[in-house]
C-alpha cells in the first residue's frame, strides 16, 4: 500500500487520493472549510495548506516575503516556502508533508483564520451553528488572538429567504461554495451561484428561481458556519443539549443512515442528520426523509382505545385478548406492517403462527410516493423487504381488503397504522385489533387499539431495498402509553396464556436469526 | 452486717457489669461538622469506639462530573471550608499541572498570600475551638476577633467571606484590590497582638497544660501508616511540609521555618498550630513585600482565560473564546495527574483525570483530615470520655473537607 | 527519583507490570491485579524504596472497557520523597467480580480508603476487617461514583429501623454494620422491669 508522511505518522492511500482525503481516511484531520468528501475540489478556503517537501534532488519552492522583524524595527526579507492545499495535492508515495508540525502552516492557519473572521458578525449568541462551528472550533485550535483590523465590518444582508427551506445570512457566509457545489454536483439542480467578488461576494439564487430541489436542507447540512440555516430547525435548540442515537431514516425503502438528535431532559426530537454511510446514502439524505423526524411526534395513537373510547393499557389489553380466545383459525388473519422493524413483525408472525395457529397473513404499510434516482426511492415504507423475507407467501393489502369486504375475515390482529390503498372494507371485519403507532386508516375501524411505539423510541432492524439489514438505535423513550410492538406481542401472549419462548430484546433478536441469515448485515 | 449476708462469700457477690453504648453526636456540639462516635464504655474508658462518617456527604466527586473544569471550583471551596483559598489553589494547580502552563509572578505571590490568609483563618478556628471546648471562652473570642479580620480581608477581595470561588485555571477571578496590601499587613500584625495575648492565657493555665498533655497520643509509627500529614503529623516529630518538601509556587523562595512537635499528643498539636500562624505572618510579609503593583494575573491562553467582557459584547474572537470556554469548558488534555499542596490539615492532593474533553472524567479530592479521622479510633480507644473532647479537636476534622 | 522506582518494579515483577507510563513528571505503574498486595508490600519493605505511606486510594470507572474498574494508589516515600502511582485493573461490564486484595494490614490509612472505593464504587477488598459504607447509609442501594449510576437518581426512602436486642453486647459485628435504630420509648418501656 503506497504511503506519505504527515508529520509523524504514515498515512496509506489509494491511487487517485489527496492529501487530505486520505488523512481523513486514517482518522486524522487537517483543517478545512470548503473541502468536503462527497464533493469536488474548490480549494478557495486555504485552511488546508500544509508544507510539502521537494522530491529528492529538487530544490523546494520558496517565495520572497517581507517579514517585521521587531528588534529592527522594520521589515526584513525572508524566504518562506511555498505551501499547498491539501485537498489538491495529490498524494505520492514518499511525500513528506508537514502539518502542525511546521510553523509556516500554523501561521498560515492563524492569518487564514483572522481573514475569515474580519468582517465576521457577532452572531454566536443567536446564530444556530453556535456548539457546531468550524470557525469557533478552528479559531480556538488555531488562532487564538484579535483581529488586527479596526475599521467597521463590511454589512450584507441578512435573513435572506432562498426557498421554503432554508435562509441565508450573507454576514456570516465564508463564501466556500459548499453549497454552490453541492446543488450542482449531488442534487443536480445548479440553482446557487456566487455573486459579486472580494469583501461583497455572497451566494445568490438563480433570478427567477426558488431554492426548491428535493435536497435543499443538504446546503444547510453542508454550511460550516451559520450562513445556511434550516427554517424548520431555526431557533429551536441549541445543539449542546442535543443527544445523538445513531438511526435508519424509515421516510423510504433507501434506509438512509441518520443521527436523531433528541434534548434528553425533555425527550423531543428536534431534527435528522444524515449519518455517513459510503454503501448507501454517502453523507446526504433527502428533505423528506430529513423532515421525517416530525411523524414522531405528530398523530400519534398515544392512548389505548376500546371501542372507539380511550381506556388505559391493562384494560385494552384484557379486552383484545377476549376477543381473540377461541378465534377461529380460519378466518383469523394477521396484517404485518412494512413500516415497522423486524422485530415487530416477527414476534407478530410468531403470535400467528404458535398463539393463533392461522397461516394468514397479509401486509400493509404506506402508499408509494415519489422517486428519483438520486437516494429518494418511490416505496415509503422501510422494511417492505425484511417483511418479504419473513414472510414470502404474505398477501398483498389488496387481497386483505378483498377477503374483508367477502366476510372471510373475523379476527384480525394488525400491525401499523397506515395503508396503501382505501382500507373502508375494513369495517366488515368483526374483530379488529391494532398495533398503531399513529392514527390512521387502520385505527379508525378497530375494535380494540393498542398504542405502540415509533421507530424512534424503540430499537429495530430494517432491511433496504438493496438487501442491507441495518439497525436503528432508540433515541427517546415511548410517549404517552405506547410501548414498542414486540412488547405488545409479548403481554397478549401471556394474556392468551401461551407465552413466547423469548422476555427480552435480546432474546426475541436471537430467535429471529434464521429470518434474517444469509444477507449482508450493517450495524450502525 | 445482716445474718444474711455474714454467710456470703465476698467473692461470690459479682455485680453484673456490662459495657455501657454511648453514642456522640453527629448532632453534638464538640464534634466538629457532623460526626458520630459510638463508643462502648467502661466506666470512663473508651473499651471500642467506632467513628462514623459521612454526615456532610454532598456528592462532590460525583458533580464535578456533570460540570466544567471551572465550575469544580465552588465545589473544592466547600470542601475545607475554614481556608477555601487553600482549595482553590490546590485545585487550580492541579489543572496547570496536567495543562503545562504557570501562571505569571503577580498571581504566584498573591495566591500564595491569600492561602496563608486562608490557613491562618483554619488554625485559628482550630486553636480558638479547642480552648472553647477545655471552658476557655476568651480566648475563643479573641481568635474569633482575629478570624473575622481575615474574612473582612477576604471579602474585599474576593466578594464572599468565606466561599469565595476566587480561583481560575490559569489565573485569579480578579487581580488584588489596591488596599490588599496595607490591609493584609494590618490583619496580621492584629493577630500577632492577639496570639501573644492568647499564649499568655493559655499556656500557663494548669488545667490546659493538663488536659492537653499526654491526652490523645500516637505513635509516629502509627501516625505514618495512617496516612496523616500536616500539624498532626508534625505533632510526632516528623518535619513533613508540602511547601519546604516539594516547595511549589514561589515557596522555595521565601524563608520560613516549619514547627514540630515531640510527643504527638494534644497538646503539640496545638502549640504546633499556633506557631505556624506566626510562621504564616512571616511568609504573608515576604510575599507582600515582592508582590507587584501592576502587571497581569492571569496567564494569557485564550484556551483557558475568559476574555474581558468589552471585548465578548464587540468583537466576534472575543465572543468565540467566550462561548467556547463556558459553553464546551475549557480542555485539559487527556490524562491523568496527581498535584499536591499543604492545605490546612495537611497534604491535600488533587487526582484528576482527564479525556481530552471539557467536563472532568473523575476529579479525587484527597482529603487530608479524612485520613486524620481515621486514626480517630486509634487515639481515643483506651483513654477516657473527657479525653476525647481535647483530642477530637486536636485533629481538626472539618467534615466537609471529610465527606465532601 | 521515580523512574528508578519504576525500574525496580519491572525488575522484581517482570511479568506483572502491564504498562508504565509517565505524565507531567508523574510515574504510573499499571500492574496485574491478583498481585496487587504483593507488589505493595514490596514498596513498602525494599530499603530502596522505602514508600512509608499510602497517600490515597481511590478508583476511577471505565465502562466501556473491560475490567471496568482501575483502583488507583498513590504511594509516598518520606524518607526519600519520591512517589509512585499504581494502578491495578478490576470488574466485568456491570461491575461484579470486583476483587482486590486489602492493603489495610500494611497502611492503615488503606482501611477507610478502601471502606470509600468500595461505598463508591462496589470494589471489593478481600481480607479487610471491616468492608462496609462510610461516607453512606447502610440501605443506599447503589454505588454513586458507578458512570451508570444517574446523579439524579432518587434513593427508596428508609423506615426506620427495627433493633432487637439493642441492649445485647457486642453491637459492633462486622455483619450489621450500624446496628443502632430509633429507640422509641415503647421499645424502651420494659426495661424498667429489669432494674430490680
Amino acid at each position: 500500500m503506497p504511503s506519505f508522511k504527515l508529520d509523524d505518522a504514515e498515512i496509506p492511500f489509494e491511487p487517485g487520493d489527496t492529501i487530505i482525503r486520505a488523512a481523513h481516511k486514517a482518522g486524522v484531520d487537517i483543517p478545512h472549510y470548503c473541502w468536503h468528501p462527497g464533493l469536488t475540489v474548490a480549494a478557495n478556503c486555504r485552511m488546508c495548506l500544509v508544507e510539502v517537501d521537494p522530491p529528492p534532488g529538487r530544490p523546494a519552492m520558496m517565495l520572497d516575503v517581507l517579514e517585521w522583524n521587531a528588534e529592527k524595527h522594520d521589515y526584513v526579507p525572508q524566504k518562506k516556502p511555498k505551501l499547498q492545499p491539501a485537498c489538491q495535492f495529490a498524494a505520492a508515495d514518499g511525500l513528506v508533508v508537514k502539518s502542525q508540525s511546521s510553523s509556516h502552516v500554523t501561521r498560515a492557519r492563524a492569518a487564514v483564520q483572522e481573514l475569515l473572521l474580519l468582517n465576521h458578525p457577532v452572531d454566536c449568541p443567536i446564530c444556530d451553528q453556535a456548539g457546531e462551528c468550524r470557525l469557533q472550533d478552528y479559531w480556538l485550535e488555531h488562532q487564538g488572538t484579535r483581529k488586527r483590523m479596526k475599521d467597521e465590518p463590511i454589512h450584507k444582508p441578512k435573513g435572506v429567504v432562498f426557498g421554503p427551506t432554508i435562509v441565508y445570512d450573507a454576514e456570516r457566509c465564508i463564501v466556500c461554495t459548499r453549497c454552490v457545489r453541492f446543488c450542482e454536483e449531488v442534487a443536480k439542480d445548479p440553482v446557487l451561484s456566487v455573486r459579486e467578488r472580494g469583501n461583497l461576494a455572497e451566494i445568490t439564487v438563480s433570478p427567477g428561481r426558488e431554492l426548491d430541489h428535493p435536497y435543499t436542507l443538504m446546503t444547510e447540512y453542508v454550511c460550516p458556519v451559520g450562513a445556511l440555516t434550516a427554517t424548520d430547525f431555526r431557533f429551536k435548540a441549541r445543539v449542546w443539549f442535543l443527544r445523538s442515537a445513531r438511526t435508519v431514516c424509515t421516510g423510504c425503502a433507501t434506509g438512509c443512515n441518520s443521527f436523531t438528535d433528541f434534548d434528553p431532559r425533555t425527550q423531543e426530537v428536534y431534527r435528522y442528520r444524515p449519518r455517513e454511510n459510503l454503501g448507501i446514502n454517502k453523507y446526504w439524505m433527502c428533505d423528506e426523509g430529513m423532515l421525517d423526524y416530525r411523524r414522531i411526534a405528530a398523530d400519534r395513537q398515544l392512548i389505548a382505545s376500546v371501542d372507539g373510547k380511550p381506556s388505559d393499557r391493562e384494560q385494552a389489553l384484557a379486552r383484545a385478548a377476549e376477543l381473540f380466545e377461541g378465534a377461529p383459525p380460519e378466518s383469523t388473519a394477521v396484517v404485518l406492517s412494512a413500516e415497522h422493524s423486524l422485530e415487530d413483525n416477527f414476534a407478530l408472525l410468531e403470535l400467528a403462527k404458535d398463539g393463533l395457529k392461522t397461516s394468514l397473513v397479509y401486509v400493509t404499510g404506506r402508499a408509494a410516493g415519489q422517486g428519483d434516482d438520486v437516494l429518494r426511492d418511490p416505496d415509503k415504507n422501510p422494511n417492505t423487504n425484511g417483511v418479504k423475507k419473513l414472510a414470502p407467501q404474505a398477501k398483498s393489502f389488496a387481497e386483505l381488503v378483498k377477503d374483508a369486504a367477502d366476510g372471510k375475515l373475523t379476527h384480525v390482529l394488525s400491525l401499523g397504522s397506515h395503508t396503501p390503498a382505501d382500507a373502508a372494507a375494513l369495517a366488515q371485519v368483526k374483530h379488529l385489533v391494532v398495533l398503531a403507532s399513529h392514527v390512521g386508516p387502520l385505527t379508525e375501524h378497530a375494535k380494540v387499539v393498542l398504542p405502540a411505539a415509533s421507530w424512534a423510541e424503540a430499537e429495530g432492524t430494517f432491511i433496504n431495498r438493496n438487501g442491507l439489514i441495518q439497525e436503528s438505535e432508540r433515541a427517546v423513550t415511548p410517549r404517552g402509553d405506547s410501548r414498542p410492538a414486540f412488547r405488545w406481542v409479548h403481554e397478549l401472549r401471556l394474556a392468551l396464556d401461551r407465552p413466547p419462548a423469548w422476555k427480552k430484546l435480546g432474546e426475541l433478536r436471537a430467535a429471529m436469526q434464521p429470518a434474517s441469515a444469509g444477507m449482508t448485515g450493517a450495524r450502525p | 452486717m445482716e445474718p444474711i449476708d455474714q454467710e456470703l462469700d465476698p467473692a461470690e457477690i459479682e455485680l453484673p457489669t456490662e459495657p455501657m453504648l454511648l453514642n456522640v453526636g453527629p448532632a453534638h456540639p464538640a464534634m466538629h461538622g457532623t460526626v458520630r462516635i459510638v463508643m462502648e464504655l467502661s466506666g470512663e474508658s473508651i473499651e471500642r469506639c467506632d467513628v462514623q462518617v459521612g454526615y456532610l456527604h454532598r456528592g462532590f466527586e460525583k458533580m464535578c462530573e456533570r460540570g466544567t473544569w471551572t465550575q469544580v471550583f465552588p465545589y473544592v471551596d466547600r470542601c475545607n471550608y475554614v481556608s477555601p483559598m487553600l482549595n482553590n489553589v490546590g485545585f487550580a494547580l492541579a489543572c496547570e499541572k496536567l495543562l503545562g502552563i504557570e501562571v505569571p509572578e503577580r498571581c504566584q505571590w498573591y495566591r500564595m498570600a491569600l492561602g496563608e490568609l486562608a490557613r491562618m483563618s483554619d488554625h485559628l478556628t482550630c486553636t480558638g475551638a479547642m480552648a472553647m471546648e477545655l471552658g476557655a471562652f476568651t480566648p475563643f473570642l479573641w481568635m474569633i476577633k482575629g478570624r473575622e479580620m481575615i474574612w473582612d480581608l477576604m471579602e474585599e477581595e474576593t466578594g464572599a467571606r468565606l466561599t469565595h470561588s476566587f480561583g481560575r485555571v490559569g489565573g485569579m477571578a480578579h487581580p488584588p484590590t489596591d488596599g490588599f496590601k496595607a490591609h493584609a499587613e494590618a490583619v496580621s500584625a492584629h493577630i500577632l497582638e492577639i496570639l501573644a495575648e492568647v499564649e499568655q492565657l493559655l499556656l500557663g493555665n494548669r488545667i490546659f497544660l493538663d488536659r492537653l498533655e499526654n491526652v490523645g497520643v500516637i505513635s509516629v509509627e502509627d501516625a505514618i501508616s495512617l496516612g496523616w500529614t500536616g500539624p498532626c503529623l508534625r505533632a510526632c516529630g516528623i518535619a513533613y511540609d508540602v511547601r519546604k518538601s516539594h516547595p511549589y509556587m514561589k515557596y522555595g523562595e521565601v524563608e520560613f521555618d516549619v514547627p514540630v512537635g515531640q510527643t504527638g499528643d494534644s497538646f503539640d498539636r496545638f502549640i504546633v498550630r499556633v506557631e505556624e500562624l506566626k510562621q504564616s505572618v512571616r511568609i504573608i510579609r515576604q510575599c507582600l513585600a515582592r508582590l507587584s503593583d501592576s502587571g497581569p494575573v492571569n496567564v494569557n491562553d485564550p484556551r483557558v482565560i475568559l476574555p474581558p467582557k468589552e471585548e465578548v459584547y464587540s468583537s466576534i474572537e472575543g465572543t468565540i473564546q467566550h462561548f467556547k470556554i463556558v459553553m464546551e469548558g475549557l480542555k485539559l488534555p487527556a490524562g491523568e495527574v496527581y498535584a499536591f499542596t499543604e492545605g490546612g490539615n495537611g497534604e491535600l492532593g488533587f487526582y484528576i483525570v482527564s479525556d481530552g474533553s471539557g467536563t472532568p472524567y473523575r476529579v479525587r479530592i484527597r482529603p487530608p483530615c479524612f485520613y486524620v479521622t481515621g486514626g480517630l479510633e486509634r487515639v481515643i480507644t483506651g483513654a477516657m470520655m473527657a479525653d476525647v473532647v481535647p483530642a477530637f479537636g486536636s485533629l481538626n476534622m472539618i467534615g466537609g473537607e471529610c465527606d465532601r | 527519583m521515580a523512574k528508578a522506582l519504576v525500574d525496580l518494579i519491572k525488575q522484581k515483577f517482570p511479568a506483572d507490570v502491564l504498562e508504565a507510563h509517565s505524565q507531567r513528571g508523574d510515574e504510573t505503574v499499571v500492574v496485574y491485579a491478583p498481585r496487587w498486595k504483593d507488589v505493595a508490600r514490596f514498596l513498602r519493605d525494599e530499603p530502596r524504596a522505602d514508600m512509608s505511606m499510602l497517600v490515597d486510594l481511590t478508583a476511577v470507572d471505565f465502562p466501556d472497557r473491560t475490567p471496568r474498574f482501575e483502583v488507583v494508589a498513590h504511594f509516598y516515600s518520606l524518607s526519600k520523597g519520591h512517589r509512585l502511582r499504581l494502578k491495578a485493573r478490576v470488574g466485568d461490564s456491570d461491575g461484579g467480580n470486583a476483587e482486590i486484595d486489602t492493603l489495610s494490614d500494611i497502611w492503615a490509612s488503606a482501611n477507610w480508603a478502601e471502606r470509600e472505593c468500595f461505598d463508591m464504587f462496589g470494589v471489593r477488598f478481600a481480607g479487610h476487617p471491616d468492608l462496609r459504607r462510610i461516607l453512606l447509609y447502610p440501605e443506599f442501594e447503589g454505588h454513586p461514583l458507578r458512570k451508570d449510576y444517574p446523579a439524579d437518581r432518587i434513593q427508596p426512602l428508609v423506615p426506620y429501623r427495627e433493633v432487637p436486642d439493642i441492649d445485647k453486647i457486642p453491637p459492633f459485628r462486622t455483619d450489621e454494620g450500624m446496628s443502632f435504630g430509633r429507640q422509641t420509648h415503647a421499645q424502651r418501656a420494659s426495661d424498667d422491669d429489669d432494674l430490680n
